[in-house]
């Protein structure tokens, strides 16, 4: 019981149980082609961020006036922008930024968001009431505008952005997880649990939580998306990484003045950020349906 | 069955065939329709002015929107001469501290009052009150009397010599409007829509979009050929550009660099370059470690490669600064460049201490001046490169020049980049305002808190003596003191980059950021 990491309808006894509901999730996940071609995407982001030193050409932040806005050429791959970088190597390096704050942003809203909704659901009563209305004023504001209003406060870099977004995905997960447990907390193992006499702690999170993490793991994966999304957003309307760190929503926003006489700038920024938050997005359509017993 | 379809296929030929024939039926006698009534001039500018009553007009984009309404005693032409505008002479006493100026006759505010001298004088005490506080009150601090001693006779008396008094009153925040607009006005009340003497009538102010303007018939000078001018308000310069290309616009301001040689290989469209009178530099903060050492002063100088900057960004359209003020201002000699050496840079810092390099923060704005977040970006790199380690800053503009104006102990900046345009062409304005000791935040734009107690004497000398060979002596050895200090990294001297239809000529593209239409016409 204490071991048990399925969805919410199967209560899992045994270890062999748990691989083959693992089996039959990653058999469902591999079997939707769209699924497949999200995770080929992420892998190749992925390998290119880890080995982004090997892969680069030239360093990211060298500028070279003498050879600026050159279009893509054998010496560099993806042309130069408007310092005479090497747009290639920029890009390279900036897969790394957004997948480390599309993970750390999503981390900081799974660590804050799941106990806050965990508790709310849990206990109920007034400190339900209480906690979510704080979290109906969070969601009213569109998350990128909350995160624009952190960064505000927080003054602008990639740390605070990511802080930003794990900020402004806290109410999604408080929202999402005290659904979950409200539903979880009345089911019959919960009150043996507690006939058991565990505490309220043990019971939250070795055997409500567990049971809730198919939603936390599906709404990760859109999260990823999203944060890396409003960190380009962030990025591009310059309160985001700063020169010359080189983050594809700021080569974005500085390759916009040049778009009439060196479109590349923007235009592989762009399908980077494109293909990144597909990729998610598409990985997090699979799992939601191979997680869902009633899809599958 | 295939008869039908036969058919309908020409019916929708003979359709097609209709259509194309009354398109170009119609184009030609359109065209012809629009150059017939092509009485408005379209201006696309990049900044709002923040405000067209004098007393609050601080900025550029004010100063050529405002100057087609409101005029001011003198103007200053493009090549810096002072030229009669409301005033149509003027003479000094012996120690030039009472001029009187003989105001226009015959002139009428846009509302049908009369121009007179106590026009004039309601208009600049209004100007000089302290209450009013008007952000550039300065322009006339030395003015301690103001009066009207005939009906076209002005007085201005001057508790000691200041020698540029005329150009000072050139300036195009001096504007004078009608006093019947001034009459009940508190202190703190501004005017929105200006009533002056000028070339135009400003009709409306959509704000965010436009300011529309029609031509005053009964204007004292030449009476403007086009009807109607039009300042629209486009800050985003690709979209200028476009706006530009389409016909929206008829000539628009600040095209960036790198597009200009693109819209100059289009036949419709000229590209006008002028000099500017604004200088980029990048001030440190002098009384702050460790740029109180001369020596780390000079080697970050070393350290920049201006004239890649001036070729690689600006493609040539920019100069590199050879002192602290642009050559055309008065007073201007060449003391410089610093010479581009990275190794003697590196040496300079090792002497200072810093062979193991050094940590800094640049300030700078985005986007109100050409390519100020990129000519930032580049100093970060070459600074880099002999050890200097840094951090780029920006900030909102506005909230950026208040970050820049706080008193010595409270300014929490190394270093910030900013520009200044010496619009009177007068050194005055130019030195004593941003390098005098007097002027240190928050009493001036004395931002880096510079002082040299030699330097300030001859500021401060230059400013009473009247007599010009004198005044030219003196700023020289104050430049050149300046100079060695290196209390900024001297960057470069800006250059101008409007675009105009080929349509459109008699445009008056001024060297003072302003473009003026009041003598532009339409070629056909």
């Amino acid at each position: 019981m204490s071991t048990a990491t399925a969805t919410d309808t199967t209560v899992p006894k045994e270890k062999t149980k748990k691989t083959s509901e693992l089996k039959e999730v990653l058999k469902h996940l591999i079997r939707n082609r769209a699924a497949v071609a999200g995770l080929v995407i992420i892998g190749f982001f992925l390998i290119v961020a880890v080995f982004a030193p090997f892969i680069a050409t030239h360093s990211p932040t060298a500028t070279s006036l003498v050879t600026r806005l050159q279009r893509p050429s054998a010496e560099h791959l993806l042309g130069t922008d408007e310092l005479g970088r090497d747009l290639f190597s920029r890009m390279v390096f900036g897969s790394r930024i957004s997948l480390n704050i599309g993970l750390i942003s999503t981390l900081i809203g799974v660590v804050f968001g799941v106990p806050i909704g965990a508790v709310s659901g849990y206990y109920g009563g007034k400190l339900d009431i209480i906690t979510q209305r704080f979290i109906d004023i969070m969601i009213a504001f569109p998350g990128i505008l909350l995160a624009i209003v952190v960064v505000t406060v927080l003054g602008v870099g990639v740390q605070n952005v990511m802080i930003a977004t794990g900020i402004a995905s806290v109410p999604v997960y408080a929202r999402l997880v005290r659904g979950s447990v409200l539903a979880v907390k009345e089911q019959s193992y919960v009150a043996a649990a507690r006939a058991a006499g565990l505490g309220d702690f043990s019971i939250i999170f070795k055997h409500i939580l567990p049971n809730c993490l198919a939603p936390i793991i599906v709404q990760s994966t859109f999260q990823i998306a999203t944060s890396i999304l409003w960190a380009a957003g962030l990025g591009f309307l310059g309160l985001g990484a700063q020169a010359p760190t080189p983050e594809w929503g700021a080569i974005l926003s500085n390759g916009r003045a040049y778009i009439r006489t060196a479109h590349h700038l923007t235009t592989y920024p762009g399908l980077a950020i494109l293909f990144m938050v597909l990729g998610f997005n598409l990985v997090g359509d699979g799992l939601r349906d191979a997680l869902d017993p009633k899809t599958r | 069955m295939r008869t039908t379809h036969t058919r309908g296929l020409m019916t929708v030929v003979a359709i097609g065939l209709t259509v194309l024939f009354l398109f170009l039926m119609g184009c030609p006698s359109e065209t012809a329709e629009e150059t017939e009534v092509r009485d408005t001039l379209t201006i696309a500018i990049g900044a709002e002015p923040e405000s067209l009553d004098p007393v609050n007009m601080t900025s550029a984009p004010a100063a050529t929107v405002g100057e087609h309404v409101i005029e001011r005693l003198i103007y200053m032409e493009e090549d810096g001469s002072l030229v009669p505008m409301l005033a149509e002479s003027w003479s000094a006493n012996d120690d030039s501290t009472v001029w009187t100026f003989n105001i226009r006759q015959g002139v009428q505010f846009h509302d049908g009052e009369p121009l007179n001298a106590e026009a004039v004088a309601v208009n600049l005490r209004r100007f000089v009150d302290p209450e009013v506080g008007a952000a550039y009150a300065f322009l006339l601090g030395s003015v301690q009397e103001i009066t009207a001693v005939s009906e076209y006779e002005l007085e201005l008396r001057l508790a000691q010599p200041f020698a540029p008094i005329l150009s000072h009153l050139s300036h195009s925040f001096i504007g004078i409007v009608s006093p019947a607009q001034l009459e009940g006005l508190g202190p703190n009340d501004a005017i929105e829509i200006p009533v002056g003497t000028g070339p135009y009538v400003m009709d409306a102010w959509n704000r965010g979009e436009s300011i529309t303007m029609s031509v005053n018939a009964d204007y004292y000078g030449n009476t403007p050929q086009i009807e109607n001018l039009v300042f629209n308000f486009i800050p985003e310069a690709s979209a200028r550009i476009v706006a530009l290309e389409t016909g929206e616009a008829d000539a628009i301001m600040a095209v960036p660099p790198q597009d200009a040689s693109r819209l100059d290989s289009d036949p419709n469209i000229d590209v006008v370059y002028q000099t500017s009178v604004r200088t980029i530099y990048i001030s440190f903060n002098n009384v702050r470690e460790p740029f109180t050492d001369r020596r780390v002063r000079l080697a970050m100088n070393h350290a920049i490669d201006k004239q890649a900057i001036v070729d690689g960004l600006f493609g040539g359209n920019a100069f590199v600064a050879d002192a602290p003020v642009v050559d055309a201002v008065f007073g201007h000699v060449s003391v410089g460049p610093y010479e581009y050496n990275p190794d003697l840079a590196r040496e300079l810092l090792a002497e200072a201490g810093f062979e193991d390099g050094l940590d800094i923060t640049i300030h700078h704005p985005t986007g109100r001046y050409p390519l100020d977040a990129t000519v930032a970006e580049a100093v970060q790199d070459m600074l880099a490169d002999v050890g200097v380690n840094a951090t780029l800053e920006t900030r909102e503009w506005s909230s950026y020049l208040s970050f820049t104006a706080q008193p010595p102990e409270l300014a929490e900046y190394d270093t910030f980049l900013l520009g200044w345009g010496t619009v009177t062409l007068d050194s005055d304005y130019g030195l004593f305002a941003l390098l005098h000791t007097q002027q240190w935040n928050p009493n001036g734009n004395n931002r880096g808190f510079y002082s040299n107690e030699r330097v300030d004497e001859l500021l401060s000398a230059a400013r009473v003596e009247t007599d010009p060979s004198a005044r030219e002596v003196m700023y020289a050895e104050a430049i050149e003191l300046i100079w060695d200090d290196a209390p900024w990294i001297f960057l470069y001297n800006e250059g101008q980059i409007n675009a105009v239809r080929s349509n459109v000529g008699g445009l008056i593209h001024h060297p003072l950021e302003n473009l003026s239409a009041w003598d532009a016409f339409f070629i056909d």
